[in-house]
């Protein structure tokens, strides 16, 4: 199993802040840290596993839409603020919408709260937080909404 | 191609989500410190917009005395290295007045030019005598003196091209010609990996700006066919000028460039070719011409010719060749030429001296022997890491290997345990490299001997094992069959 080895080819893109998300083992290590953040709450609450599905539904929203669609730019200065302008979400693959990275990073907050809903068996109020925080994450991520600031709110002066 | 263990990427992406959501934290609480205590510079805008400088505050600094060590001799095979302290966990670092005698396995100091040579220091200090430390001028005031233009000529000579026009610095040279060469209606295609002299000079140009995947024919061919075809951006008209970027030797990777196929693919579409030789002139080819000596191509073909004084020849500067109707145009039109300081006499002088020396224009064999040296040492000590078990990139006679450490811990402890046995590395991390593939650089030199070099083997192979990154399974020792029988176990 330690010697499961893949293989990196360098990419296209210049963006340092988000070419890593191209590589191998992202998308497994995303998983992974949510099934274990998933362990940890259930471990410090005591609480059902719904209640902790929910609370690891939530705490990624806010976490996924702070650094996804709320700051912008990248967090060194070697590329001279090219990307001020742009959050995380609009920068990965180069602006090109409905890439597979953008397909799996739709799905992920679906599922979540597909799983979450599941396993609190669709009671309020869990059902309600959990449908806004889908809702809000899914809108953010359609192609059209690409630059767009809905009434100036994250625009630039 | 890089090939990494899975479970050692999956720690590396766990490891900088830790990092960046300590460092998130903390900012959070000097934002609520700082709203409590309220700054004298009410009104004015803040200097650093937004999460710009995250990564130095909370990344960087907490292993800045890994980087930008100090040192207080000459860059030779061994150096002497100012040993520094902190007293508030890295923020700050203060020199102290030990100093540290170490192997010097980080410079740019291919042939050995670093430390005092005995024919190029005397002539060197024989122009700082006669001529000055600096020229005081640019080049079209009053900045040309003869050693300029012996200079121009004896690099010309060496690259086996008609003209060559210097300038003060090599980062300078890149971006002052790109902005000349292109300009908008134009594109440059240039290589994922180039050096960041060529992106800054390609962005400031105006220019259309696609990038092709690293070292890869098949898709700068697939590339020049798509933009050739569509034109210019928004009017499709067709392309005023098209060049190829490409360097030499990759200065992260250590890699040669695949030079025959991307010329022969210019010359089918018609696309100049830019090559930056900075790391590979004067290291690699028989005689030291660099990458088209060492992989067969007619420096005819490559239409531009870039290169700095800084790595082989012991001084600084930079130079393109090409032909006499490009260098002409260059002389009046590039900015480093007109407006720039001209190159210092006694580091023209030195570069001078250091070409005559590889030519074995001094008398003697030493620099037919300097060549020699530094591709037996590059060899033997790559295939050396390599049969240890770590992961080496950079093709056979690159005098550059970076040694992968992936993740992001690996980087200081390495950094620090190879300083404790006195041998000096470099470490490079994000956003220098990619996020994942954090290397330590080796630059072996022609300087190095044969004992310098087993006792780095020693320190890196007893270091390598503390800190765990000998990926690959190491090759076992071939067994002594001299005498002695080998005794089964």
């Amino acid at each position: 199993m330690a010697n499961l080895y893949v293989r990196a080819a360098p990419t296209t893109d210049l963006n340092r802040n988000t070419e890593w998300f191209t590589y191998p083992g992202v998308w497994s290590t995303y998983i992974l840290i949510l099934f274990f953040s998933w362990l940890m709450v259930l471990s410090v609450f005591a609480c059902s596993p719904g209640m902790a599905w929910t609370v690891v539904h939530l705490f990624h929203f806010l976490v996924t839409y702070h650094f996804f669609h709320w700051k912008k730019g990248t967090p060194f200065a070697e590329d001279q603020g090219i990307y001020n302008r742009l959050t995380w979400w609009e920068q990965i693959d180069s602006g090109k919408q409905l890439t597979r990275n953008r397909k799996f990073l739709t799905v992920v907050p679906v599922v979540l709260y597909l799983i979450a809903s599941h396993t609190t068996d669709y009671q309020h109020p869990m059902l309600f937080f959990n449908t806004l925080a889908v809702f809000v994450l899914v809108v953010a991520k359609f192609p059209h909404m690409h630059k767009v600031r809905i009434f100036g709110i994250n625009a630039d002066q | 191609m890089i090939t990494i263990p899975y479970i050692t990427a999956l720690t590396t992406y766990f490891s900088y989500g830790l990092l960046f959501a300590f460092g998130q934290l903390r900012d959070f609480f000097r934002k609520i410190f700082d709203w409590w205590s309220k700054s004298s510079l009410q009104g004015y805008a803040p200097i650093c917009l937004g999460l710009e400088d995250f990564y130095v505050r909370r990344l960087y600094l907490r292993i800045q005395d890994c980087f930008n060590r100090p040192i207080s001799s000459s860059p030779d095979a061994w150096f002497d290295l100012v040993e520094r302290i902190s007293n508030d966990n890295n923020k700050t670092l203060k020199r102290t007045t030990k100093v540290k005698r170490c192997l010097n396995l980080g410079s740019y100091n291919y042939l050995g030019f670093a430390a005092a040579d005995e024919y190029c220091t005397p002539r060197a200090i024989e122009t700082l005598k006669n001529f000055a430390p600096s020229s005081c001028s640019t080049r079209v005031d009053g900045g040309t003196t003869t050693l300029h233009v012996e200079l121009e000529k004896c690099v010309a000579n060496f690259l086996g091209k008609e003209a060559a026009i210097v300038f003060g610095m090599g980062y300078a040279t890149n971006s002052a010609i790109l902005p000349v060469l292109m300009g908008k209606g134009r594109l440059i295609i240039s290589d994922s990996l180039n050096h960041n002299s060529i992106v800054n000079g390609a962005r400031g140009s105006g220019a259309t700006i696609r990038v092709f995947q690293h070292n890869t024919p098949s898709h700068l061919e697939k590339v020049l066919r798509e933009q050739i075809a569509e034109g210019q951006p928004r009017t499709h008209r067709p392309w005023k000028k098209i060049m190829v970027v490409v360097e030499g030797i990759y200065s992260m990777e250590g890699e040669l460039c695949q030079l025959p196929e991307i010329v022969a693919i210019c010359k089918k579409y018609k696309a100049y070719v830019y090559l930056d030789e900075a790391h590979s002139i004067g290291a690699v080819g028989k005689t030291g011409r660099g990458v088209c000596e060492l992989l067969g191509v007619d420096t005819a073909d490559v239409d531009i010719m870039m290169g700095t004084f800084t790595k082989s020849f012991g001084s600084c500067g930079g130079y393109i060749a090409g032909s006499k109707e490009l260098i002409q145009y260059l002389k009046y039109t590039c900015p480093a030429h007109l407006y720039a300081t001209s190159i210092s006499p006694p580091a023209a002088e030195q570069i001078i001296s250091s070409i005559k020396v590889v030519n074995g224009e001094d008398g003697s064999s030493r620099g037919a022997q300097k060549l020699a040296k530094i591709r037996e040492n590059s060899n033997f000590f790559r295939s050396e890491l390599q049969k240890m078990g770590f992961e080496v990139l950079g093709d056979n006679d690159s005098p550059v290997m970076p040694i992968m450490l992936y993740n992001p811990a690996k980087i200081p402890a390495f950094s620090r345990e190879c300083l404790k046995r006195n041998v000096a590395v470099v470490t490079v991390a994000f956003p220098a490299t990619p996020l994942l593939l954090a290397r330590a650089r080796i630059c072996i030199s022609a300087a190095h001997s044969r004992e310098d070099l087993l006792k780095a083997l020693e320190v890196i192979s007893e270091v390598g094992d503390m800190v765990g990154i000998k990926y690959f399974p190491a090759e076992p020792e071939k067994q002594q069959l001299e005498g002695d029988r080998v005794k089964l176990e």
